[in-house]
């Protein structure tokens, strides 16, 4: 059936949605889960226990459900839109409240039957609410200052319960999606400009209630070599396992650095330098190229969108995800100070593969369903 | 096809402008990508990656037997932070290791690498992968073994656990060893056991303290054997005291006493040479001079010729002898023959440092001439005696070989005093002295030496003696020069209560010397030199 044909009628069939979901994205996001899986494999020296097994499972339970999102019509996740920021909004608070502290900070909340981490879930219900919001603003509208304080609201709490917890990376990661939904739904750029400077203005408060650790982490990024085997060494040795798998890397299961342990936390955040130091400057380079694909996927999905809320929803999400891959990349190269920010799908945990997943689930959905007026 | 409204544009700008962040930003990562991938390694001290030292150059004797030699061997460490439970492993490593204490320290440290035991055996080695602790690494290390164990160990030398040479060749040829060359001395093993058989058998006879000894090759100066007893196992010479370290042949200076009338007796003879042989010396009363009493050992209470001197070994003779020499020229004699100073030549640097009258008044001339007031070395003794019993000819002693090096002489006495000082040397084996050196057909000549140690409270102690002889062989053309030194022998009823040079080192000279005839296959001859 020719495409065009959705524009002609209200409801397509379920077929016909299936036939518009974007199978070359979920290739694109099946390779990159795919590279976790070795990696992980790698990270455990071989061994598929404990990491790559349980990733795999996970992916193998999240992409069906990644393709039922996209079919679910658009308008049941406007609807869902709020109920959904505010639901996640009170995860968060329960973490502060009840959370299990694991690594000296509070982000997992035990539900039971599996431990989730709402600030990964907040990445997308903040982008879905956002988007909801500003959906058929006017352009006037948009650049009177009362119309906006309710997203900079919605965006600035969860931000403050992250940074609490504390948690830089994902509070970065929110606060610059949210802004970048701001940017794209048309915000006046003298409110970029004023946070910018309110920005630079709370560094020095903000330096004050830093943890040391995260103080350490700052200024080891300002001096890698100051303390290398203390504060530096995180990034001194992730430097080391990029830089000694040189252009080609040292081959699968052959990363000295990991599988010595001396590359911390390899297979969680830095599993990107795990990955360049056995797969060289051409793993790492075909890596982000294909994060790169994903996101052009995501930006043509989201510019073939005729609503609002599916444009904003998909251009938001895929800048999310965008971010993701910088921070942490950038963090493990040594270009940003080191945050705690997972590599999406490569990275070992659930709830980062699920709100990454469930991120992309949107986005198709906002294309199958780019025709429609909600 | 409506024209795009404000609004629209402003999205679309919004939207590149994202595109283009976009782009930038995949651009900075893959520099930055590049740049840490093309980074060298930077040098990080690691316990797995340290250097191996190389092998290190084996020490051979003159005819190629190792003497030390490098084996590939291995060493223990630990890496802490791997050891689960340090107090089980620390017990079962203390039933391999029972001597190595409490290793439960080492293996709580917060460290990558801590040694737990160097060189281990096989068998230990064994037991150590059995624990099966995975904390507990080997590292192949190559180990210093001597099979030839304490023989000539003060010669050789020994090096530390790292294979740094500490002392004798390892150390004075570290580097040359150290950079995997072999190193081949001018030592004959086979010469080597005899002498310190013969050293050892003497000790024990006489029940004495330690002793040394040297084989020269007049010709040459070559160091065919050198020993100092007691001895240690290079191998373990930490473990050893260091009396047994001690290297009593070129470190060591004694008064060897009336071996010094070899010097005198040759400083006369080049004074004096039309009188020579014919000078007459009164030794019936004990010679005054000043506060001192100069007696002799065997009192003959007659006038005696030079030879009879030598042959009976007159203090008083050699005293008159000295000062009718003179200080300065005696002096200048001793200094000649390398008496004075530490052997400058010798490659070692286990040297003693003479100690020589200072001042040095017209006494020490006639105390010198038998040996009392001045000490030396026993290698620095045989090395001046090698060229008065010898050619006439001072040859630095050597230690290592040196193929178609030329070997520095320097004529320090006349032939014809040489030729001279051979004859009188023979006489006091044929009848002074030194009656027990004689072999027949070796026609060993010699000078016995006995003299008494200095005293705890200055003086000397007539119960503690240096007995010793120096000999050539054979006399009427010498090749080989031998000295035994023995400190602190005690006479025996075999030997009638004595333990001067006649009765302890001459003997043991006459059965080195007939070691040396089978080991180098010297055919006997006559006295004159016709085979007999």
């Amino acid at each position: 059936m020719h495409p065009s044909a959705l524009y002609s009628r209200a409801a397509p069939t379920w077929r016909e949605k299936l036939a518009e979901v974007n199978w070359g994205l979920i290739l694109l996001i099946s390779c990159l889960a795919s590279a976790g899986f070795a990696a992980l494999t790698a990270a455990a020296g071989g061994s598929v226990d404990p990491w790559a097994g349980r990733q795999a499972a996970r992916f193998a339970v999240f992409l069906p459900a990644m393709v039922a999102v996209a079919l679910i019509p658009l308008r049941v996740w406007y609807a869902l839109a709020w109920p959904a920021y505010f639901g996640t909004f009170a995860l968060l608070v329960a973490v502060e409240v009840m959370g299990h502290i694991g690594m000296g900070a509070q982000r997992w909340i035990n539900l039971g039957f599996v431990q989730v981490q709402p600030s990964e879930l907040m990445k997308v219900a903040l982008v879905l609410a956002l988007a909801r919001y500003f959906h058929g603003a006017p352009g006037e509208a948009v650049r009177s200052p009362v119309f906006l304080l309710p997203p900079i609201a919605a965006i600035a709490a969860p931000m403050a319960l992250v940074l609490v917890q504390p948690d830089l990376g994902t509070a970065a990661v929110l606060g610059l999606a949210g802004a970048a939904v701001l940017f794209l739904a048309g915000a006046p750029l003298w409110l970029f400009g004023g946070g910018l400077v309110a920005l630079a203005a709370a560094v020095p408060v903000a330096w004050h209630c830093l943890h040391d650790y995260q103080r350490a982490r700052v200024l080891t990024f300002l001096n890698p070599s100051a303390d290398p085997l203390g504060a530096g060494y995180h990034i001194t040795q992730s430097k080391i396992a990029i830089g000694s798998g040189g252009l080609w890397g040292k081959g699968f299961g052959e990363g000295t650095q990991a599988r010595l342990h001396f590359l911390p936390e390899q297979q969680t955040d830095f599993i990107f330098a795990l990955w360049a130091e056995e797969w060289g400057f051409a793993g790492g380079a075909g890596l982000l190229a294909l994060v790169g694909l994903i996101v052009v996927y995501g930006l043509w999905a989201a510019l073939s969108c005729r609503a609002g809320f599916a444009r904003l929803l998909a251009l938001g999400l895929t800048v999310n995800f965008a971010l993701y891959v910088f921070i942490n990349t950038g963090m493990v190269m040594g270009l940003l100070p080191v945050v705690g920010v997972p590599f999406p799908l490569m990275s070992y945990g659930g709830t980062s593969m699920l709100a990454v997943m469930g991120g992309f689930g949107l986005v198709m959905s906002a294309y199958v369903h780019r025709a429609g007026r909600l | 096809m409506h024209r795009p409204s404000d609004t629209l544009r402003q999205a679309q700008g919004r939207t590149a402008l994202l595109r283009m962040g976009f782009a930038l930003m995949f651009l900075i990562l893959a520099l930055r990508a590049g740049e840490v991938a093309s980074w060298p390694p930077p040098p990080q001290p690691h316990p797995y990656e340290e250097p191996q030292r190389p092998r290190r150059g084996n020490i051979v004797d003159a005819r190629g037997a190792l003497l030390a030699t490098d084996i590939a061997g291995q060493s223990l460490y630990a890496d802490p932070h791997l050891i689960a439970e340090p107090d089980t492993t620390a017990q079962a490593l203390a039933r391999i290791f029972p001597n190595a204490g409490d290793m439960t320290q080492k293996l709580r440290q917060d460290a990558r690498f801590v040694w737990l035991a160097r060189h281990i055996s096989p068998a230990q080695a064994r037991a150590v992968l059995e624990i099966g602790e995975p904390g507990l690494v080997f590292r192949a290390e190559p180990e210093r073994v001597y099979p030839q164990g304490p023989l000539a160990a003060h010669l050789i030398g020994h090096t530390d656990v790292d294979g740094r040479g500490l002392a004798g060749v390892e150390r004075a040829f570290d580097g040359a060893l150290a950079a995997g060359q072999d190193v081949r001395l001018t030592i004959d093993i086979r010469l080597q056991h005899a002498l310190e058989r013969e050293i050892g058998a003497a000790m024990e006879t006489f029940s004495a303290k330690a002793g040394a000894g040297a084989i020269l090759e007049i010709a040459t100066g070559r160091v065919l054997a050198g020993a100092s007893l007691p001895d240690f196992d290079p191998a373990r010479a930490g473990a050893a005291s260091a009396d047994r370290r001690f290297n009593r042949l070129t470190l060591g200076v004694y008064e060897l006493g009336s071996l010094f009338k070899v010097f005198s007796t040759a400083a006369f003879l080049e004074a004096y040479p039309k009188e020579g042989l014919a000078a007459r010396f009164d030794t019936r009363e004990p010679l005054r001079s000043g506060r001192f009493v100069i007696r002799d050992y065997h009192p003959e209470e007659r006038i005696l010729t030079t030879a009879e001197v030598f042959e009976h070994s007159s203090n008083i003779g050699a005293a008159l002898m000295a000062e009718r020499v003179g200080t300065e020229r005696l002096k200048a004699f001793y200094a000649a023959l390398g008496l004075l100073e530490p052997m400058p030549a010798w490659p070692l640097s286990e040297v003693g440092r003479p100690l020589v009258p200072r001042p040095w008044r017209d006494i020490s001339t006639l105390t010198v001439s038998y040996g009392h007031g001045i000490a030396v070395s026993p290698l620095q003794l045989a090395t001046a005696a090698a060229a008065v019993l010898g050619d006439g000819r001072l040859r630095a002693p050597k230690i290592v070989e040196e193929i178609g090096a030329p070997v520095a002489a320097r004529q320090v006495l006349s032939t014809a005093t040489a030729q001279t000082m051979h004859t009188l040397a023979r006489l006091v084996v044929t009848g002074g002295t030194a009656k027990e050196a004689d072999v027949l057909g070796y026609a060993i000549g010699g000078k016995t030496g006995t003299a008494e140690k200095p005293g705890a409270t200055g003086g000397y102690d007539s119960t503690r003696i240096i007995s010793s002889f120096v000999g050539v062989f054979p006399a009427h053309a010498p090749r080989y020069l031998i000295l035994i030194m023995v400190d602190e022998p005690k006479g025996t009823k075999a030997s009638y209560g004595y333990a001067t040079g006649g009765w302890v080192a001459a003997p043991a000279v006459a059965r080195l010397v007939q070691s040396m005839a089978h080991i180098l296959m010297i055919p006997p001859i006559g006295e004159s030199g016709n085979n007999v």
